[in-house]
């Protein structure tokens, strides 16, 4: 007899046993894929942000403001390539709680610096000629069911007209895409010139200055030169890359990392038990048959390896399971978020490294049952009930 | 019914006395549920203590008035005018004469969180003396009170402990000015201690902000007053604001993030239910099935099935309430009190301490006998319908 038909009986034997240390396993690579996915997703952004490219913020807090003056003489250190600014503008579309990731940007010189946000050139030319034409993420398109060429209103929570509304009406000029930081993808912007020329105040100031680098290694003197250039002033500038700047941010947000570590580190511990005890149980039923098995000439060498292979067949059906499961839960659920978070679907290094736990597991729940298979002397074996 | 209790209590006693002999499977079952727990408990707690601390620090007696639409407090604007017109409005308490009304400023400055190292976004809030006079439950347990038109702070328990910098005594540079931490301040745990405190004046002079504040809190002479309020302000043109009680405005905030907690925390733990639960069926039958000739043997000897079918029941139950115990003195033992920060509506840093209460760990057992029922359940059913003859010829 084959001895992969001899794992596949074994395991088949008793299939409602099988079946349930299936879904325990299922259900612990379901949470590591779908959890560690969405990690991923939250940090992406710090980790995707270009190295070359550095942002400059008020020393007090990021969110106070700066002169827009700045820019020009950010532009001047040596060094600097591509200057842009941006202000939250805290927008809404239709339900004031949920608040566009959305922020006032000077068209021209944002496309320089940000040469990832891609969109067609006609598009393109629409925004750098509409004072009130937006550009949209495709994620956040999506969401809203926006189209090129739609006009929508959006409300302020922060600003308000001098007319005494907090309604403004833009044209949609553009959607773009941005295959580097899939965050961005869920970004509102509107032109800066039309927010300066109709807000009641905050004019003239902006929240953050974003500018690449004509070389990485240049990031820290020009930093340092930026900031020391306003010191002493009545807004000072805080300047760091905009890979720290992001993950100083999502810092904030709290320990999503270790949480996340934690509630899979406990899945797995309760799958290692049930599958690694259902498992010596299951040999020791079984000790009969092996001695016979032995009596008819299988090496311990061939038990074991019997026995292990039975245990990672199982602990990678069900891996399979799970981690498929979560990428395909995880396509839906990208489809209908927009925003912060960047792409959610599953990537190559979380399935590997899933499959790769996997093995793991197989190994350790078989090990015991395994090494009992490969000491069972016949004699004793066969005398057990 | 007395002899069908008495089987049914025997059996019961008899499969609970010998889990030992099944010792790993049951351990394994206890362990998995004791875990599903904990995860749940620890998820509720940290909803629980941020929602507390948001939500007992309103006063249902404090009317607070923002932009209409703003939100939260970061995003308003009220402007001096709209602060004296709310000073002469109906239904406002009043102290030596002086209306209770305080406008404030509210803005973020930077602090070091002691846990990361990172910069993190804490409140700033310039206050009047009304303003501090509206506070009346917050003890001052260190230092002293800001003066007015200084460059001195007054820091909530919370900022000190997590943020570094803001001990009592320390100087802190904001801006071109230079400030003292002159005192630190205590409200319960509440997020008002995740607060800084100064003077409005100076703060809005630092901040450029001369005319403009965030918000306006007024005291009412009780809380009956606020239809009064707010048919004052919808009057008047020039008042398009909010009016709300604190306390509504503060339960308002923590749905909005501590809702997302809660989301997280039952979907995951249910979803780690089910791998325990199927750990537990296993644990379930296997029990069932080693102890097939024994139930043989007491059917034939005159136990019936409703006794069978209770004992193996109650093996289930046992164990699933064992775990859930267990679970919930882990979590109380490792999370209970721990505090942690996060970003708040107003885009600040709220701290809160996670707490494990009655309640939230009556939830977590009810999760616990779920698992442990369903788990028993089928198991029993089986072992209820085990062939006494069969089960006794075989051997």
């Amino acid at each position: 007899m084959n001895q992969g038909l001899l794992v596949a009986k074994n395991l088949g034997r008793r299939k409602l046993r099988t079946i349930l240390l299936l879904v325990a396993i299922f259900i612990a690579f379901f949470l590591y894929g779908g959890l560690e996915s969405f990690q991923r997703a939250f940090y992406a952004s710090s980790d995707a942000a270009a190295s070359d490219r550095l942002i400059s913020v008020n020393k007090v807090n990021f969110t106070l403001p700066l002169p827009v003056s700045y820019a020009a003489r950010i532009a001047a250190v040596d060094g600097v390539k591509h200057v842009t600014y941006q202000n939250w503008f805290g927008g809404y579309y239709q339900d004031p709680k949920e608040v566009l990731f959305m922020f006032a940007a000077e068209p021209a010189s944002y496309l320089d610096v940000y040469s990832d946000v891609v969109m067609p050139a006609a598009q393109r030319q629409a925004w750098l000629a509409d004072r009130g034409g937006l550009i949209v993420g495709r994620t956040a398109a999506d969401k809203y069911h926006w189209k090129v060429g739609d006009h929508i209103p959006i409300s302020s929570n922060i600003y308000s007209r001098s007319n005494g509304s907090h309604t403004w009406d833009f044209t949609i000029s553009g959607i773009f895409t941005d295959a580097n930081e899939k965050a961005r993808e869920g970004m509102v912007l509107m032109r800066h010139d039309y927010f300066d020329e109709s807000v009641t105040f905050g004019r003239d100031t902006v929240n953050m200055f974003m500018f690449t680098t004509t070389s990485t290694q240049l990031n820290d003197r020009i930093a340092k030169a930026i900031d020391a250039q306003f010191a002493n002033s009545p807004d000072e500038t805080t300047t760091d890359t905009a890979a720290a700047f992001n993950r100083a941010f999502a810092a904030q947000l709290g320990n999503i990392a270790l949480i996340i570590t934690l509630v899979v580190a406990t899945a797995f511990a309760a799958i290692l038990l049930i599958v690694g005890n259902t498992l010596v149980m299951s040999v020791r039923e079984r000790t009969r048959e092996i001695a016979v098995l032995k009596t008819l000439g299988f090496s311990g060498t061939t038990i074991l390896a019997q026995i292990l292979a039975e245990s990672l067949l199982l602990a990678l059906l069900g891996a399979l399971l799970g981690l498929g499961f979560a990428a395909l839960l995880l396509k839906l659920i990208s489809s209908i978020t927009a925003g912060f978070v960047g792409s959610l679907l599953m990537s190559w290094p979380v399935f590997a490294a899933g499959i790769g736990w996997a093995v793991l597991l197989g190994l350790v729940t078989g090990a015991i049952p395994a090494w009992s298979g490969l000491r069972l002397r016949i004699a004793a074996g066969l005398g057990r009930r | 019914m007395g002899r069908l209790f008495r089987q049914i209590t025997a059996l019961a006693a008899m499969n609970i006395r010998s889990i030992p002999q099944r010792l790993w499977m049951s351990l394994s079952t206890v362990v998995a549920i004791a875990l599903v727990v904990a995860v749940l408990l620890a998820f509720l707690a940290m909803g629980n203590g941020f929602r507390q601390a948001q939500s007992s620090a309103g006063a249902p007696d404090i009317a607070i008035l923002m932009r209409d639409g703003a939100q939260a407090e970061i995003n308003s604007v009220v402007l001096r005018d709209q602060a004296v017109l709310i000073e002469e409005a109906p239904g406002i308490a009043r102290e030596a004469g002086q209306p209770l009304v305080s406008a404030e400023i509210y803005v973020i400055v930077d602090g070091v969180n002691r846990a990361n190292g990172l910069k993190s976004n804490l409140p700033l809030r310039g206050l009047s003396a009304a303003g501090v006079a509206l506070r009346h439950n917050i003890r001052i347990t260190q230092g002293r009170m800001f003066r007015p038109g200084t460059n001195e702070i007054v820091a909530g328990l919370s900022v000190v402990r997590e943020f570094a910098g803001f001990d009592l005594g320390k100087t802190l540079r904001l801006g071109q000015s230079n400030w003292t931490i002159v005192g630190v301040f205590e409200d319960g745990g509440t997020v008002r201690e995740s607060e800084l405190w100064a003077d409005v004046g100076t703060v809005q002079t630092v901040f450029k902000r001369l005319n403009s504040f965030q918000t306006i809190r007024a005291r009412l002479s009780s809380a009956a007053e606020l239809p009064a309020l707010k048919a004052y302000v919808a009057a008047d043109p020039r008042l398009k604001l909010l009016v709300e009680t604190e306390q509504e405005y503060f339960a308002e905030q923590a749905n909005q993030s501590s809702g997302l907690i809660q989301w997280l925390g039952w979907p995951l733990a249910i979803t780690m239910a089910i791998g325990a639960l199927a750990g537990a069926l296993n644990t379930m039958y296997s029990s069932v099935a080693a102890r097939a000739t024994e139930i043989a043997t007491l059917r034939s000897i005159g136990f019936g099935g409703v006794p069978t079918f209770a004992g193996t029941l109650a093996e289930a139950l046992v164990l699933a309430l064992l775990g859930g115990l267990v679970g919930i003195m882990a979590a109380a033992l490792l999370f209970h009190g721990y505090t942690a920060s996060t970003l708040g509506a107003n885009f600040t840093q709220v701290v809160f301490t996670f707490r494990v209460t009655p309640g939230l760990c009556v939830s977590a057992l009810f999760l616990a006998l779920a698992v442990g029922l369903i788990g028993g359940l089928f198991p029993a059913l089986r072992a209820a319908r085990l062939p006494i003859a069969g089960m006794l010829g075989e051997q």
